[in-house]
């Protein structure tokens, strides 16, 4: 028997040994761009001298999915096909991974040439460190071209304290994602506008038998999305700038007001049963099984239900969204809006080939193509021509549309104090902390934090 | 017995170059020295390096700066949830120490021994360490989905009439509990092997002799087998002290510590403070903290448990 | 010899009857074994299933799974990088902690047991904020994106607990062997490598066992410490399905099945060294 094991060892040995040496070598793996290039491609200015060094470009990103990530390998692949002495290193690493990845090369001083970045908070940190490199005049050059094709909200994202340190690709609004079919049942016609109407929809979900709306309130962000809304609803945006810059507080009426609200909707038993454990998959997948009425969540929601459903077409029509309700009496438009989106930042020792492909990586043509992949929601004019899904539609002429846009306070708040607000908004729902109590322990981090 | 004493008496005739006694001693040294030098390269040079960073207040970008001192302990010290994080993991001592190490020890018995089919058994209870943390994570974070169409736990208990789907980790008062069976589902094959290692060392004669002479088995194991293990068990005392005090992954993927720190244990606090909030002086101190309770409850166990073992050593 | 008070009335012999020890064995085989049996079920169903359908058996069996992994080059590539950097983390853990444990079980020193907790404090500092540090370190000594640095930091940190362990069967070897290998003229050495490792197969091949499944399963090393690619290892391979908004976790369970076979087998392996055991007739002898 052992004399068995032994053999079986050595073939798995000898079996991965010649199977990896059959392998094609190491990225930039893909075949070169099979179709011609886009015309754009030599109209970049990089200046090119008579005879280029070689350069190398390293670059981190988490878009893993196989259709998706093949869209960025295509545009590298395009642009390294234009520029033969520039190569391209693509490490793609799972969300998670790539935040312990980055912290460890952040510390080390060496931060990666392209990377992804949320913004806000965070990449005001590495700024603050200097660690980025200061992209401004390569956006204003030529009386703002590059600068222009973005829009300004989305732009704003990646700016910090008057300078330019990253460039958006995707910015999307979080809003309410709902199951038409399940209204129906419910006898509820329209989907609701005001809070007052969205209270006595959930009443009448309930009643229907029916999960009014489902939150992972275990991965706390889910649960503070529905909080900071029914900040921004309430506070308006002068209420959180002057918290946010210590004018004001977080323990205005305002907030105090946003805590309550949310404990309303726990107390109405609108979240599905053991939502203080539920992951954002839980939420997805009762979603996409058609098993929740409500779900306030971004634009990458309708990807996710399908993707957890059984035939991965989630509920199909019956999905609609609308915009989070209006607050009676809330000082904050009815078009404000909050959410976030995904940008490149780049590192302080990033080369001016960098600079470039980045600009490349952010023109309309490939904005169009990662929005037809479906993981982006464009941010530079005449992208928005790769999107097909109407949903998806509605969400960005939101996100444009709106007045005031705030992205996610854990994004945007330096990092602790974001971690404080999703833990405090988690023991509100669990009602360990009363509004009040909440309120407090923000604006104590907001004080430590926000210098 | 002692070496050097029965050394010392054969020393008659025998000369070679070095005493027995310097001997000895590069013995010691050229035995100890590549596990010295490792750990000093890799393990002592960063403690050091953390001890320095703990006394600041510190981003983690860029050179530290902000010099604090020991504040950062004693805020360590006075903070609600750091003490319900100790508290939390030395409650999942008691319980590894009450259930998880006299189950494996029972059943190490009852498989080590005759029982036919018991490589079967032996293969099967060790299976679930050979999962890494994260999947055996993922794995349990579906067995307790509340939902009872995704939750298995729950869909048999909702077999039981009048029984309702419990939301366990979602639950403030049953989420620790709920750790604490994956921790041992994972971890009982380790204990069980080392076990079952260690039974090998006791010989069979005697565990014959003990029921020739009339001893049940009951009694054969009481008398016999488990004091004879005490080395081992010793050793997986130990082991799982610190392994519970020090658990990171499964907790963290399964509740990130909550709800509202119900199964906040002190490695996920330091995660939660040190890494996401950027605040990685103060994580910094925390390891240590950890690292100090860690070498306390060590020093005091060794120091209490040395009694001579019946088959000999020191 | 040992000597043990026993009770002197003759007691009935009473053997826990066969079959009440195999209904318990049996109930904690279906514990232990149904969380790992839906995993596999998992990996043969897709996505959708996995979600709606978690308990069932898979019907049909979807190999597409199984089949996709295998047939992806980085699959072998991960596979050769973590047998390399296990057989090494094992080889050079076994040969340390042998020796360590050697002098701590069998020889005598002022500061014994001070150097012993000393060489346990791996255990009680968590990897997790050691990464930072032994990062530093790594790039210092130029080891940056290598698998030696992983195999180096894996070794170190798999110290500890091993020489706990193995100190503790070493402790268990009779000494009358030693004292008898002594007056034939054996140096610690030879005691050391003819008499005293072939005794403690036992305890080494759980070392090696426990060493290789932590080594196998290591995530945060070699996502620290490696950077390209093609130095990737196996837990590393997970992330390929894991994604910033969700997971394809039928993807995910045939890989983590499909890296979980060679550890059974090295396993099943290990196993039939530890079972074996010799002392029977050592101490006659």
């Amino acid at each position: 028997m052992s004399r068995k094991i032994c053999i079986l060892l050595s073939l798995v040995l000898i079996a991965a040994f010649a199977l990896s040496a059959c392998g094609p070598k190491a990225t930039p793996t893909a075949a070169p761009a099979t179709e011609a290039p886009a015309t754009e491609v030599p109209a970049t200015e990089a200046p090119a001298t008579a005879a280029p060094e070689p350069v190398t470009i390293n670059w981190y990103h988490i878009t893993t999915a196989e259709n998706q990530k093949a869209v960025w390998q295509k545009l590298a692949d395009e642009y390294m096909a234009a520029h033969p002495n520039v190569t391209i290193n693509i490490t793609v690493m799972e969300n998670e991974a790539f935040k312990t990845k980055l912290a460890t090369l952040m510390q080390s001083g060496e931060p990666p040439d392209i990377f992804q970045s949320w913004g806000g908070g965070t990449m005001n940190a590495y700024a603050d460190a200097g660690l980025l490199k200061d992209i401004t005049a390569n956006l204003d050059a030529d009386g703002g071209a590059w600068r222009n094709t973005f829009s300004p909200g989305a732009l704003g994202v990646y700016a910090y304290k008057g300078l330019n340190y990253g460039a958006p690709w995707d910015m999307g609004m979080v809003g309410v994602w709902y199951n038409k079919t399940l209204f129906a049942q419910a006898g509820i016609a329209n989907p609701p506008t005001t809070w007052t109407e969205l209270i006595a929809d959930v009443k009448a979900l309930k009643a229907a038998g029916i999960t009014p709306i489902a939150t992972g309130a275990g991965d706390k962000w889910p649960t503070a999305f529905i909080y900071e809304y029914l900040a921004t609803r309430i506070c308006g945006q002068a209420g959180f700038v002057a918290a946010a810059t210590r004018t004001g507080s977080f323990t205005d009426p305002c907030f105090v007001e946003a805590g309550k609200k949310l404990v309303e909707l726990v107390d109405l038993g609108a979240f599905q049963d053991g939502f203080l454990g539920a992951t954002w998959g839980d939420e997805a997948t009762l979603m996409g099984n058609g098993k929740a009425a409500m779900d306030v969540m971004g634009q990458w929601a309708p990807g996710a239900y399908n993707d957890n459903s059984p035939d991965k077409k989630g509920i199909g029509d019956a999905l609609g969204f609308f915009a989070f309700p209006a607050v009676e009496g809330g000082a904050g438009g009815a078009a404000d809006g909050v959410g976030g989106g995904n940008g490149f930042a780049l590192g302080k020792n990033a080369s001016p080939e960098a600079v470039d492909f980045v600009k490349y990586l952010t023109r309309a043509e490939s904005q169009v193509q990662c929005a037809a992949a479906g993981f982006c929601v464009p941010v530079v004019k005449g992208g928005e021509a790769g999107l097909t899904d109407p949903l998806l539609k509605l969400v960005q002429q939101g996100a444009q549309a709106a007045q005031y846009f705030q992205l996610y306070y854990d994004q945007y708040l330096p990092p602790a104090m974001g971690s404080v607000v999703n833990d405090t908004v988690q023991a509100i729902a669990a009602k360990a902390l009363t509004p009040e109590q909440g309120a407090q322990a923000i604006e104590d981090s907001a004080k430590t934090e926000i210098k | 017995m002692d070496i050097p004493v029965i050394r010392s008496v054969m020393k008659s005739g025998r000369s070679s170059g070095l005493s027995h006694k310097s001997k000895e001693i590069l013995t010691i040294i050229l035995f100890l020295l590549p596990a010295v030098a490792l750990f000093c390269v890799f393990i002592v040079w960063p403690i050091i390096r953390s001890i320095y960073f703990s006394t600041f207040d510190w981003n983690g970008l860029g050179p530290a700066v902000k010099n604090v001192g020991i504040d950062n302990y004693k805020r360590i010290l006075t903070d609600k949830i750091f003490l319900k994080s100790l508290g939390n993991g030395l409650l999942i001592v008691l319980f590894s120490l009450t259930l998880q190490l006299p189950i494996s020890l029972a059943l190490a018995i009852m498989v080590g021994r005759d029982l036919p089919g018991r490589a079967f058994f032996r293969t099967i209870f060790f299976l679930p360490y050979v999962l890494s943390e994260v999947i055996t994570a993922i794995i349990w974070l579906g067995l307790f989905n509340p939902d009872p169409d995704r939750g298995l736990i729950n869909a048999i208990l909702m077999l039981i009439p009048g029984v309702k789907a419990q939301a366990f980790l979602g639950d403030t008062h049953m989420v620790l509990g709920c750790i604490f069976v994956v921790l041992t589902w994972k971890y009982f094959g380790l204990h069980m092997l080392l076990y079952m290692a260690g039974l090998q060392n006791i010989p069979r004669e005697l565990e014959e002799a003990a029921l020739i002479d009339g001893a049940n088995r009951w009694q054969m194991v009481r008398y016999i087998t488990i004091p004879l293990l005490g080395p081992t068990i010793r050793t997986t005392i130990q082991l799982s002290v610190l392994g519970s005090l020090t658990q990171f992954p499964l907790v963290w993927i399964m509740t990130k510590g909550g709800p509202v720190n119900a199964s906040e244990v002190m490695a996920t606090y330091m995660y939660r403070y040190g890494f996401i909030r950027f605040w990685l002086g103060y994580g910094t101190a925390v390891a240590l903290v950890m690292l100090l309770i860690c070498l306390v409850f060590s020093i005091a166990y060794l120091r209490l448990v040395r009694q001579p073992d019946y088959l000999g050593g020191m | 010899m040992a000597t043990v008070a026993l009770p002197q009335r003759r007691h009935k012999k009473i053997n826990v009857p066969r079959i009440i020890q195999y209904i318990v064995l049996s109930i904690i085989t279906v514990l232990m074994v149904t969380p790992i049996v839906i995993l596999i079920f998992g990996s043969l169903k897709t996505s959708g299933e996995m979600y709606s359908r978690p308990y069932t058996v898979p019907n049909p069996v979807h190999w597409e799974n199984w089949i996709k992994v295998l047939t992806q080059s980085t699959f072998w590539n991960m596979l050769r990088n973590s047998l390399v950097v296990m057989i090494s983390v094992t080889a050079i853990v076994l040969f340390i902690c042998s020796l360590a444990a050697f002098v701590f079980a069998r020889l005598k020193f002022k500061g014994k047991s001070v150097a012993f907790n000393f060489l346990t404090l791996g255990l009680m500092f968590p990897i997790t904020v050691a990464i930072m540090p032994v990062y530093l370190v790594i790039r210092d000594m130029k080891l940056t994106d290598s698998l030696l640095a992983v195999i180096l930091v894996q070794s170190a940190f798999n110290i500890s607990g091993n020489l706990i362990i193995l100190t503790g069967f070493f402790k268990a070897i009779p000494t009358e062997l030693q004292d008898a290998a002594y007056i034939d003229g054996c140096t610690s050495f030879d005691f050391f490598w003819r008499i005293l490792l072939p005794l403690a197969r036992p305890g080494l091949s759980a070392v090696a066992a426990l060493t290789m499944i932590v080594s196998w399963n290591d995530l945060l090393t070699p996502l620290v410490l490696v950077d390209r690619d093609t130095l990737w290892t196996l837990p590393l391979g997970t992330m390929q399905f894991q994604g910033q908004y969700g997971q394809d976790l039928a993807l995910v369970a045939a890989f983590v099945t499909i890296s979980a076979l060679p550890m059974v087998i090295f396993y099943l392996f290990a196993e039939k060294q530890i079972v074996s055991g010799l002392t029977a007739g050592a101490l006659k002898g």
